[in-house]
Formats: structure tokens, C-alpha cells, sequence
């Protein structure tokens, strides 16, 4: 069953009139113009967003981007540096975090769970997906980041204590940490579904092949899933990084909205998303919201990346169709 | 299923247009007033959309979203009038484009502090706050804070720093008075509605900051004195420049605002740590003011809604611990108000 | 691990025992790892309904929220933000629906392979805006000098939408057989006439179902409309064209507050809201499934 097919040639068929010739040409006006609002729309969105940036853009530079520092008032000085150094640790940490469980859920639903528990199972990890971003920033603050402020954070800092990134526990239940959690949970569905996706693909003689000459069922995966499904795994953690790049506002609820930058988890701290969040609506000099802006562009450049090639890996991925 | 599918697209159809049309149709209400900014205004502003409502028929609507959403809502007019606790700056003021700011309440800036096991309310000083926001103390236990409260048994807890993460007119209060009492902060962080907080987590406006102190150990804040008491929270007494510890209760805050009674060219008002003669004066205190553009369309419910918030509104504020402006500072702001006049 | 090791490994017998034990563990994490993700989820609309259902009655949906500040708070509800919310989606809906469903036509039948591949792309970045992005794009571009408003906040829903809804569409548009084109062309039925009356309705199933997908998305989205439709009364509004408070932003602006009433109406609001998206989300994806099923036996 073919994708997406070719569009169909209205000359070739021997038309009956002028009045036809007129229907289909107005219903190819409509949807083109239809469908030039999505390039529109994305042209708008680049313009504004530079143009809103040229007043730090003028004054900053390509220097904002790695300068760590925020200061309205005494130095004037701002910069996407702490920001980024958030979003990064924040991001990658959480991905860390949900790609082991993601992958052995995907891995549970494809080859271990019995053929009854599948549709349920499935249907709740997508149900996860569902959840807004501000239940969970609420549940974060209210419930997640006490708990893990008096239960889990001493916990690793006596431990761990003598890695840099386990620190000084902070008394507010804010931090890094609670945010990289929340983000955890966020991205743990998406990276889920599409490995799940990429798992079903595999083509079943090679499993069974495999299995046939008596390997086990872990060295099958091994051996044949994973090689098979390399790039499309790759694809699912971009997936889950460009989501948790992009969220603003659970992290805005959680993170504490630090500027500096120290490698204790434990500490406040911000990022690119979620200053924007916090700080945009109250924004009044030229410089503090060209810098704001700055810094969505800066967000948007990012996402667009992460974004673009991991939904390419998933498209190409998609098209080979399930075993 | 597919007939569901149509009916049900149809009818979605139907309802938007239906809907839309209906809300159109409706009366467009020119008897809102809409405002924005200040938190530290908000509690008393509350108290005033059921009388005012009363008195004309308007509808008051406030959105707390801190001083500078305040100052960036009205100066794009998204708001008829905004609220802030700083003062506009010059830039700001051109970028408002023929704004004016009218002293409208009067209140203070009260520090909080969230410490169990210690009962009395504790002292506290302008330099050692400067020092513990600063980061230079991080502990209860640290002696310059012992030495303030001599007799007070202060546990070995680490100090959290809770501040605004948006642009408040209560920061700028706040790091007013610390700038006043501390050259270093003055110099390495400044006076201004955000700073470079060295350390700490930021509540968003003033029941976020209220919020998290509540809710932090050993955490230290700033807030506008009503959320204190909303959320019975404990605060310092603070040492003026007479020696004295103050609270910021009225007669505290009526002692600061006697040291500046006259509004500057731009009505802005300074009474952050008096000096000495004013011996009940409470150091963090401040005015707070309304933002209005000269020439607007709703003229005639501006003046007539400010002229009442001046006036009459300001008997809702003892409650709040609002003091009611005094007289001086009346006079000019009803003179400025005079001058708002309709759109040509 | 190529063909050859596997094959070397897996003859060697003596070392099956092993083979088998780290096998087992494998399979045991793998369950642990769906167990903790069930945990997980369950946790989280355990903790929300809980704290929710101590909150939960009509008040939530008629009473509209105490005044901004008080001092002995009263219970309270969340109307003006489920009427705003309503009213929000319906309009973000109706915004993007229609061009979302004439983008997918355009895309499926008369687009050439490069165009198709430039607007399938525009579509793609589109979708990898983030919400806060949007937000400020369309306060800049619709907000600022005019007010926020109802519509402004609409829009910027409608953005996140659009290429949900044309994505769903094409690929509901593409699982109609040729043959029906065809058969309808070969009787004399003009193109256009084809495409709208045969292909079209066939498609209307998908079409709906993605369309819920996309209102379970928006309907919890915060970030676009901090900027564009935030600034509310208390009291329930209608009209779109002043700013409309939504049940999003209300549950925001609620969990960073210090009243505790304040934060149990939070969480009855967030009950509501997880269990209207967890239903459509859930209703759609079982739609999808059932005519899935249909076409597949159809053919």
C-alpha cells in the first residue's frame, strides 16, 4: 500500500467542458493557497523573531550566545550562556534518565509481554504522553519536588556527595534536579512510542533466524534489533531531546529560575525555554526584550535542528512499514 | 461512521460561527477599566472593583503580573492603565510616549523569614541582610545574627534565599534600601526591579515568593507587607537609622512616608531609609503608583475611577496595612490626574 | 554482535547455563522498566485525582475565582476559565481545520514532488516551534498595540494545530484506494467533483480522529497564551475579543501561589482537565484503530 500517491493528471482525461475545467483549477487555487499558509506562517515566525532580536543582536553580537550573564540593572550585560548550560544539562540529563526505561519498555512491549497485555500497556505509556506539561509542573511543585528535596536529594549528596554534581542539598524544593525529572517523565513516552514503532519493524525472518540457530532471546535483540534499529533509536532520542528542549513551562514551575552556573544538580538554575517563560511578559527595556527574543531564536535554531533530522529518521523509518 | 464524522464537523462548523457571532454581537463593554503590574498594589486594588462598581458601574479588572509587566503592558496599551512600585526611568518614560506617574498608595516592604523553634519575632539590619543576600552569610547560626538577637537560640540551619523572578517594583524596594545601606551592594548589584542575584531560588510575583518561603526551611524573603499577614508568615523588625526596630505597620510606614513629601518633576517619591529624626520610621517602605497615558479614550473613567482610588479608595487600606497618601502627595496626584484628557 | 558471533555463541553449549541467566535478567529489567513507567503514570493521575476529587464539584464549574486577594478565602470555581477554554478551542478548531484539511487535499492531489516537498518541510518546522515561541511570535505579530484577546490566543493554538490536523488528514487521504478515484473518474465524474464528494468523506473518519488528537493537545497548552490571552477578569467571559482566561493558565498561575484552597482548586481543575484529554485522546486513538481496521478488510 503505497504512501502517499501521485497526484492525479487532469489533462490527461478528456474533459466534458469549460465548467469542469473551472472546478478543478478553483479547487487547486484554494488548497494552494491553503497550503502556502504553513510557509507563510513559518516565514512570519523567522522575520519576527529577528527582527525582535536586532536590538540585542546589534549591540551583542554572536557573543551573547556563550556570555553568562544576566544584569539589567548595574552592568547591562546580557547573554544565552547560563541559559544554554541549562538547557543542555537539563536535556541530555533527562534523556539519560528516560532512555534506559524507555528503550526496555519499548523492548517489553515488542518482544517479552504476552499478546493480552500489549494493547493496555501500550495505550497507558501514550496515554502518559497526554498529559499536559502544567499538571505535571503543578504535581512537580507540589508533590515531586518536596519529596525528592527530603528523600532522594540527601540521599545522593551522602552517597555521591563527593561528585561536584551531587552538592549541598537545597532547602527549596526547586532545582535542576526536580526539573530533570519532570522533563524524564515528559520525554519517557515519546522515545518510548517511536522506539516501540522502530521495533515492530524489524523484519521478522531475521528474529527468527536468529532465534533458529539458538541464540537467546536477550543475544536476539541484541544482535539483530538493536544493529537493525541503530538509526531509528537515534531518531527517538533526538525526538525526546527536542521535547525536552522546547518545554517552557513544567521547568519554569520547578527549576528556580537561577542565573549562574555551578555543577551542583542541587542548585537553581534556567533555561532557554523557560527564562523566556518567566521573564518575556515583564520585559521593559529595548535591550531586555531584544535579549529575550535573542534568546527564542536562539531556542528556536535549536529545536528546528533537533526537531527537523529526528522527524526525517522517523519518516524514512516509518515508510518501511511494520514487519 | 462517516455520517458521524460529517455531523460532527458540521456541527462544530455551526457552533464556532454561532458562538463567534454571539460573542460579537454582545455588547462591547466600555465601562472596563483593565489594568496590570504591581503585585504589591494588587491586595488593595482587589478591594476596590466591588465598590467601584457600586459607585459607577464600572468593571475593574487587575491582572498581577509584577511592575514591569506593569510598565511593558501599558506602554504597548495592551491595559489602560498599568502599576508599578519603581519608578519609570527616563527611557521608559519616552517609550510610554506621553505617560504620567501618579502616586496612588502607600505601603512597605516586609522581610520574611521561614525558621521553626523560634518564637518572637527576630532583629534583623540593613548591613547583615546586604551580607546574607549577598551570600556572604549562609548561616542562622552566624554571629552577626546571634549578635542581633542576643538571647535567641538560632539553630544551625543553611539560609535560602527566596526572591522575585520577574521584574518586581518590590525588588526595586527592596535593593533600594540595601543599596542605601550597603556601598557593596550598591556598587556590585544595584538598585533596579531584576538584579544579579549572587544565590537563591525566584518566585513568580508576590504570592510566589510568599509561597516558596512557606514552604523553604530556613528561608529569608521579601514581600509585600499584606501577603505576611495573609499567609502568617514571620518577618524581621528592622533597625532604622535611629537604632530603633521597626515593623512595617502603619505607624511605621506614616514615619517614613513624613520624610518625603515632595513628589519630584516626574511625581516619583524616595522614603527608603530615613534618616535619623524620623524615629518610627519602618526603612522599607515605599509609594507605588498608577501609570496612565495622558491622552486615552477611556478619559473620562480613568479620571473619574483614580480621583475615587486617591480619595475614597484609600480608607480600604489600613486593613492591608496601606497607609492612605497624605496630603502633600494628594495634591499632586490629583493635579496630574486633572491632566488626562480623551484622544482628539 | 555480527551473524558469525551469534551463530558462535549460540553453539556454545557449555556456556548456555550463563547465556541463560543473563538472558533472564535482561527480560526481568525489561518487565521492571514497563512495570515502573505503569507506576509511574498511575502515580501521577493517582496523586492529581486525589488531591483533586477533595475539590471536585459543580462549584469548580459555575463559580468563578474570589477576587484577587482576600484574606479569608471562599471556595471559589474555575468558570471564567473552562467557559474561556472552551471558547478557545473551538475557535483554534475552526481556525485550523479548514486549512489544515485544504493543505493535505493540496499536498495529495495536486501537488508536484518539489512542492510538496517544501510545504511537507514548512509543515515539519512548524511543528518544531516550540509553544513559547509561538506565543511570542503571535504577540508580537497580533497583541501588541491592539490588547490581548480571545482571538490572539486562538490563533496561536490554531499554529500548534495546523500541521497536527494536515498530517492526520494526509495520511487518512493516502489510505483511500485508487481504485475509488478511478472508478469515479471512469463514470465521468469531474475531478474535483471526485476529490471532494468521493475521496474527501471517505476520509472524514481520520480526519476527526486527528482533529481530537489535536484539541487533547492544545487543550492543556499553557505557553501560547501567557502572552496573548492572560491578562482576565474573574468574571466568565464569552467574547473573544478581550482576553479570555483558560484552564491552563488558571492551573499555572494557581500552583505558584501560597493559599492552599487556591492549590486544591488547582488540582480539581487539573482532574478535569486530564480526564477530558486522557478521554479524547483515548477515544480517538480507538476510533483510529476500529477504521483502521475496516479499510484493512475492506480491500
Amino acid at each position: 500500500m503505497s504512501a502517499v500517491e501521485a497526484p492525479f493528471e487532469p489533462a490527461r482525461r478528456p474533459l466534458s467542458g469549460r465548467r469542469v475545467r473551472v472546478g478543478d483549477r478553483a479547487l487547486e487555487l484554494v488548497t494552494a493557497s491553503a497550503a502556502t499558509a504553513a510557509l507563510v506562517l513559518v516565514a512570519l515566525i523567522a522575520w519576527k523573531l529577528v527582527a525582535g532580536a536586532l536590538p540585542s543582536l546589534d549591540r551583542f553580537g554572536i557573543g551573547f550566545i556563550w556570555r553568562v550573564a544576566w544584569d539589567p540593572t548595574v552592568s547591562k550585560l546580557y547573554g544565552a550562556g547560563s541559559f544554554l548550560f541549562g538547557t543542555a544539562v537539563t536535556s541530555l540529563a533527562a534523556l539519560a534518565l528516560a532512555a534506559p526505561l524507555a528503550l526496555g519498555i519499548a523492548l517489553y512491549l515488542t518482544e517479552l509481554a504476552p499478546p493480552f497485555l500489549r494493547g493496555p500497556v501500550t495505550a497507558l505509556v501514550e496515554t502518559l504522553a497526554a498529559v499536559p506539561s502544567v499538571v505535571i509542573g503543578l504535581w512537580g511543585i507540589l508533590v515531586l519536588g518536596p519529596a525528592l528535596r527530603d528523600h532522594v536529594e540527601p540521599v545522593l549528596h551522602r552517597t555521591l556527595g563527593f561528585l561536584p554534581l551531587f552538592g549541598a542539598p537545597n532547602a527549596a524544593s526547586s532545582s535542576f534536579f526536580t526539573a530533570i525529572v519532570v522533563l524524564a517523565i515528559m520525554i519517557l513516552p515519546i522515545v518510548s512510542s517511536v522506539s516501540r514503532e522502530l521495533f515492530l519493524s524489524v523484519p521478522r525472518e531475521l528474529k527468527e533466524g536468529a532465534l533458529a540457530l539458538g541464540t537467546t532471546r536477550w543475544e536476539m535483540i541484541r544482535g539483530v534489533v538493536f544493529p537493525y534499529a541503530r538509526g531509528g533509536i537515534a531518531a527517538a532520542l533526538i525526538l525526546g531531546l527536542g521535547r525536552a528542549v522546547g518545554e517552557a513551562i513544567a521547568v519554569t514551575q520547578v527549576i528556580g529560575g537561577g542565573v549562574a552556573v555551578h555543577a551542583n544538580l542541587f542548585a537553581t538554575g534556567d533555561t532557554l525555554a523557560s527564562k523566556i517563560a518567566a521573564s518575556y511578559q515583564g520585559a521593559t527595556s529595548d535591550l531586555e526584550i531584544g535579549s529575550l527574543v535573542y534568546l527564542a531564536l536562539i531556542l528556536m535554531a535549536f529545536s528546528l535542528l533537533v526537531n527537523l533530522s529526528a522527524q526525517l529518521i522517523v519518516r524514512r523509518i516509518s515508510r518501511r512499514g511494520p514487519a | 461512521m462517516r455520517k458521524m464524522g460529517i455531523v460532527a464537523l458540521a456541527a462544530l462548523a455551526v457552533a464556532a460561527l454561532a458562538g463567534t457571532a454571539a460573542a460579537l454581537a454582545s455588547k462591547q463593554d466600555s465601562t472596563t477599566i483593565s489594568g496590570a503590574g504591581s503585585t504589591f498594589v494588587a491586595p488593595l486594588v482587589a478591594q476596590w472593583t466591588q465598590p467601584l462598581s457600586q459607585a459607577y458601574g464600572f468593571e475593574l479588572q487587575y491582572s498581577g503580573i509584577g511592575s514591569g509587566g506593569g510598565i511593558a503592558a501599558i506602554t504597548s496599551r495592551t491595559v489602560d492603565f498599568g502599576a508599578s512600585d519603581a519608578p519609570l526611568s527616563p527611557d521608559q518614560f519616552a517609550a510610554c510616549k506621553d505617560c504620567a506617574q501618579i502616586p496612588w498608595a502607600l505601603s512597605a516592604t516586609s522581610v520574611i523569614y521561614n525558621l521553626d523553634g523560634v518564637k518572637s519575632l527576630l532583629h534583623m539590619n540593613g548591613s547583615v541582610l546586604a551580607r546574607i543576600f549577598m551570600g556572604s552569610i549562609t548561616k542562622w547560626s552566624d554571629p552577626a545574627i546571634r549578635k542581633l538577637n542576643p538571647g535567641v537560640v538560632l539553630p544551625d540551619e543553611a539560609i535560602s534565599i527566596v526572591h522575585r523572578s520577574d521584574n518586581s517594583g518590590t525588588t526595586y524596594n527592596f535593593t533600594d534600601y540595601l543599596a542605601s545601606v550597603s556601598t557593596q551592594w550598591k556598587s556590585k548589584y544595584g538598585t533596579g526591579v531584576a538584579v544579579d542575584w549572587p544565590t537563591g531560588s525566584g518566585g513568580r510575583g508576590s504570592s510566589g515568593v510568599a509561597a516558596l518561603v512557606a514552604q523553604t526551611p530556613g528561608a529569608i524573603g521579601y514581600v509585600d507587607v499584606a501577603y505576611t499577614l495573609q499567609n502568617h508568615l514571620k518577618y524581621f523588625t528592622m533597625r532604622n537609622r535611629s537604632g530603633r526596630y521597626t515593623t512595617p505597620g502603619l505607624k511605621g510606614i506614616l514615619a517614613a512616608a513624613s520624610s518625603d513629601q515632595k513628589p519630584a518633576k516626574d511625581n516619583s517619591l524616595s522614603i527608603v531609609d530615613p534618616p535619623k529624626k524620623y524615629a518610627a520610621a519602618y526603612p522599607i517602605s515605599t509609594f507605588t503608583y498608577v501609570i496612565v497615558p495622558l491622552e486615552t479614550s477611556k478619559a473620562a473613567e480613568l479620571r473619574k475611577f483614580l480621583f475615587w482610588a486617591v480619595t475614597k479608595g484609600q480608607a480600604y487600606g489600613p486593613r492591608l496595612l496601606f497607609q492612605p497618601i497624605p496630603k502633600p502627595v494628594l495634591v499632586v496626584a490629583e493635579q496630574t490626574i486633572k491632566r488626562i484628557h480623551p484622544s482628539a | 554482535m555480527s551473524a558469525h558471533g551469534i551463530t558462535r555463541a549460540a553453539q556454545r553449549a557449555d556456556r548456555l547455563p550463563r547465556r541463560r541467566a543473563v538472558n533472564r535478567l535482561m527480560e526481568a529489567l525489561a518487565a521492571l522498566s514497563a512495570l515502573l513507567a505503569i507506576a509511574l503514570l498511575s502515580l501521577l493521575v493517582y496523586s492529581v485525582a486525589r488531591r483533586g476529587a477533595a475539590q471536585l464539584d459543580l462549584d469548580l464549574l459555575t463559580k468563578g475565582p474570589a477576587g484577587a486577594f482576600s484574606f479569608t478565602p471562599t471556595a471559589s470555581g474555575f468558570a471564567n476559565a473552562f467557559a474561556g477554554s472552551l471558547v478557545l478551542v473551538v475557535l483554534a478548531t475552526a481556525m485550523a481545520l479548514p486549512v489544515g484539511i485544504l493543505t493535505a487535499l493540496y499536498l495529495t492531489e495536486f501537488a508536484r514532488p518539489a512542492t510538496r516537498g517544501v510545504v511537507s518541510l514548512g509543515l515539519d518546522v512548524l511543528n518544531g516551534v516550540p509553544a513559547i515561541v509561538v506565543g511570542i511570535f503571535v504577540f508580537g505579530l497580533l497583541v501588541v498595540g491592539r490588547g490581548q484577546s480571545g482571538f490572539a490566543g486562538a490563533f496561536a493554538l490554531a499554529c500548534l494545530m495546523l500541521p497536527l490536523v494536515a498530517r492526520a488528514t494526509m495520511e487518512v487521504l493516502a489510505l483511500v484506494p485508487a481504485s475509488l478515484r478511478e472508478a469515479s473518474l471512469a463514470l465521468g465524474v469531474p475531478p474535483w467533483r471526485t476529490t471532494l464528494g468521493i475521496v474527501l468523506p471517505q476520509a472524514v473518519g481520520g480526519i476527526v480522529t486527528g482533529t481530537t488528537l489535536a484539541v487533547a493537545r492544545v487543550a492543556g497548552e499553557t505557553a501560547p497564551l501567557l502572552f496573548t490571552s492572560s491578562l482576565v477578569g474573574s468574571g466568565v467571559s464569552w467574547n473573544p475579543q478581550h482576553a479570555l482566561q483558560s484552564v491552563p493558565v488558571a492551573i499555572f498561575e494557581a500552583s505558584e501561589q501560597a493559599d492552599p484552597t487556591l492549590h486544591a482548586q488547582a488540582w480539581a481543575a487539573a482532574t478535569v482537565l486530564l480526564a477530558f484529554i486522557l478521554v479524547t485522546s483515548l477515544a480517538a486513538r480507538a476510533l483510529a484503530a476500529r477504521s483502521r481496521r475496516r479499510i484493512a478488510t475492506s480491500r
